[in-house]
């Protein structure tokens, strides 16, 4: 009888640049976008702190068309990260049982993503009844 | 022009002891309206190279003894005919992330490790007398757990597990599935011993919800939800450890 000799194959190092990991990929990498947005928020934090003048500046940032670019950018990202994140949110909690049936998977994603519209949606049309 | 009538297949081969590494072997199979990945395998052997070597039992998707990697995706070789699969070579490698003993043939001792240590039997609530008639269960209750206990060990998630990959002590989805099955079962009380065996970057902190386990497995046993749900309560339990009389 051979004794047992396994062999071992190495994972390749780039398995998150292929399918089917790639779309993980992206939704870890859009996460970075929720990141740089809260950093763009923070920086006006700091200016406001800083005085008017400083915030002057933060606000011509603001309407420059390098930060309107960054913007849609960051806009599509932040969405893309939300979309993916409510397919995520099903595996993440205990399964719900109704009427003696478990939710569809599907079921969750869609309500949570409703909801999320939603509510981001009151939140803009808020924001924008105060402005005026 | 290679015969319509015959399949090329691709089998990575590896004989210990003979081979420094795994290579790649062609063979031509006669092919048939219904032929799955394992009964050409079946053929090879029976007529082609008799020591061509790959695990099999019911040969119907319920042992879970045939996972192999099919043009590149862990699947169960009986349930997957060759006339689903796009024209020209198929290739058919072990499974990913496992150790090769032979050919198709992977190690299981560690998954069987896994297995062991959590606990993968009812710890009964209260123990009961067989005058005192059986343990009941609502629908409900069922439905708790019932899709994990579908799980036929078959390995593919492990297969499509990067993080696994990664690291091979990562305890995994099937293992976990299992977990979830008996922890997710209101006659069991074992989930304490469970959680402790699933703390660490060993246990459930391994996962990063890449979320393919789910994708592959054959049963839709979602491995992904067990794992995922128990991150949730591994930090509970955490956290509520200090506050938990002994
Ligand atoms: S969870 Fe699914 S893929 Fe994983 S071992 Fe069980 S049946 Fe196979
Ligand atoms: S031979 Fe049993 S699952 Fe394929």
């Amino acid at each position: 009888m051979n004794e047992s000799r396994p062999y071992r194959r190495p994972q390749p190092g780039n398995w998150w640049a292929k399918p089917p990991y790639r779309a993980y990929t992206a939704r870890e990498l859009s996460g970075v976008a929720v990141a740089i947005y809260g950093g763009v928020l923070f920086a006006g934090l700091v200016s406001l702190a800083r005085g008017p003048e400083n915030w002057a500046g933060y606000v011509g940032f603001l309407k420059s068309p390098t930060s309107l670019a960054l913007h849609v950018l960051l806009l599509a990202a932040v969405v893309y990260h939300v979309i993916t994140w409510f397919q995520t949110l099903p595996k993440t909690m205990p399964k719900l049982i109704v009427n003696g049936e478990a939710v569809p998977a599907k079921k969750i994603t869609g309500l949570a993503t409703l909801l999320a519209g939603a509510t981001s949606l009151a939140l803009v049309l808020v924001v924008l009844g105060v402005t005026r | 022009m290679p015969d319509p009538a015959k399949r090329e297949l691709r089998i990575l081969r590896y004989q210990p002891g003979v081979d420094a590494a795994p290579a790649f072997g062609t063979f031509w199979v006669e092919n048939a309206e219904n032929l799955s990945v394992l009964e050409a395998l079946q053929s090879i052997k029976d007529t082609l190279d008799g020591s061509l070597a790959f695990r099999w039992s019911c040969r119907m998707a319920v042992c879970g003894s045939c996972g192999m990697m099919i043009n590149g995706a862990p699947k169960l070789a009986c349930s997957t005919l060759l006339r689903d699969l796009p024209p020209g070579p198929v290739t058919v490698e072990p499974l990913n992330n496992f150790p090769i003993e032979r050919d198709l043939v992977i190690s299981v001792g560690g998954f069987v490790k896994k297995i062991e240590s959590i606990y993968p039997y009812i710890i009964p609530k209260e123990p009961r007398t067989i005058a005192q008639g059986p343990y009941l269960q609502t629908p409900a209750q069922l439905a708790a757990y019932e899709s994990f206990s579908d799980c036929i060990n078959c390995m593919l998630c492990y297969a499509a597990c990067p993080q696994f990959g990664e690291n091979p002590d990562f305890i995994g989805p099937g293992a976990m599935a299992l977990l979830q099955r008996y922890n997710g079962d209101s006659r069991d009380a074992g989930r304490q011993k469970r959680l402790d065996a699933i703390h660490g970057e060993d246990g459930v902190w391994s996962c990063t919800a890449v979320g393919i386990c789910s994708e592959v497995c054959p049963k839709s046993v979602d491995p992904a939800n067990a794992v995922n749900q128990n991150k949730t309560n591994s930090a509970f339990d955490f956290f509520l450890r200090f506050l938990r009389k002994e």
